[in-house]
């Protein structure tokens, strides 16, 4: 089955931990991920700069991981993206900023990847909240 | 078209169980997670909200997280892992994530 | 033929960017035409107020967005009867002309799309 992933919450949420394990798992089920796309708080998931004690999780470091490995399309929302401070060095040359906090394999586009993904896919499985 | 309904506030602060149970459809089914397996809880209304739902409409909780909190479950809740939560989400039509 | 998807908003307006975000998820949706149906559920039908001032907040305009759903296409809108009342609120202080849907009727709704995001 070919499912759409959207992240709605922060890396420090359960429900973002949980999002990585539902993708790994339907992953190792032999089902195909056509999208993963962090919208609203979840794009601080694709934060570069997210910095955790050694002793804890490091989700935004496995999401990386886990998108390299797999090959995966993960589409960070650009409008949430900027109003939250996550940039790429385009975007953040664009507006001046000192710092790009957005790198491979994160691609920074519009709303309309979301509502492709779901097209593509045969189920649109959201993650947010706590 | 059944629809899997995944919830994860505690129903204790958060009026989305309440909302969910009032629009969930016969065939429809519950995932808990995170906060909301706290609908579990035994003596609670949460608790006995759920034990009342019609008996068509399936009742499942994340293991991980009933397993964290050290619940008492009742016995028409099916645990799933997240092999299991990948499955369900293709056994049901669509997943209605309340965010 | 395109799958339909349904965006159930449940958040005040002037809660943070959940309100905004979940309309331009529909917005996004009716300028790719794609069949999507909104519905304005809980505290999300506090949207719908005609008598907001936003400027007070230093907010911009939700329901000017609001009102641009039917220009974009998006023309199925729903609001929860119960959530209405509930909050003492009428259909006919609503900004937007939205179809009023009782419990079971939300219920058909929901069974009727395709996908559901509920934000």
């Amino acid at each position: 089955m070919k499912f759409a992933i959207a992240l709605f919450s922060p890396p420090h949420a359960p429900s973002s931990r949980r999002a990585l394990r539902f993708a790994e798992a339907a992953v190792a089920g032999g089902h195909q991920i056509v999208r993963l796309f962090f919208y609203q708080d979840g794009v601080h998931s694709a934060s570069s700069n997210v910095v955790c004690a050694q002793d804890e999780l490091d989700l935004p470091g496995e999401w990386r991981e886990f998108v390299q490995a797999q090959h995966l399309d993960g589409v960070v929302c650009i409008a949430a993206a900027l109003r939250r401070g996550v940039l790429n060095a385009e975007e953040a040359q664009r507006y001046t900023r000192s710092a790009a906090n957005l790198n491979l394999p994160w691609e920074l586009s519009g709303l309309g990847q979301l509502h492709e993904a779901t097209q593509l896919a045969d189920r649109l499985v959201c993650f947010g909240g706590p | 078209m059944a629809t899997l309904h995944v919830l994860s506030h505690s129903p204790f602060t958060d009026s989305r169980l309440g909302s969910c149970l009032r629009i969930l459809g016969s065939q429809d089914a519950l995932l808990l997670c995170g906060d909301a397996v706290y609908a579990l809880q035994a003596g609670s209304v949460q608790r006995q909200a759920l034990e009342l739902m019609p008996e068509s409409t399936a009742l499942f909780a994340l293991d991980e997280d009933v397993q964290a909190r050290g619940l008492d479950l009742p016995a028409r809740l099916t645990q799933v892992d997240y092999c299991g939560f990948v499955a369900l989400s293709c056994q049901y039509d669509k997943v209605n994530t309340w965010l | 033929m395109s799958k339909s998807l349904l965006i159930i908003s449940r958040q005040a307006p002037w809660s943070g960017p959940s309100a905004r975000e979940a309309l331009d998820i529909a917005l996004a949706g009716g300028a790719f035409d794609l069949p999507v149906g909104m519905l304005f559920l809980d505290d999300g039908v506090f949207q719908l107020s005609g008598a907001q001032q936003p400027a007070s907040l230093q907010q911009k305009d939700l329901s000017a967005n609001l009102q641009a759903l039917p220009m974009f296409g998006v023309e199925a809108l729903y609001v929860s009867q119960r959530s209405l009342e509930e909050r003492g609120l009428h259909q006919s202080s609503s900004s937007l002309a939205v179809e009023l849907l009782n419990d079971t009727a939300l219920t058909a709704l929901i069974d009727r799309y395709d996908q559901v995001i509920t934000l």
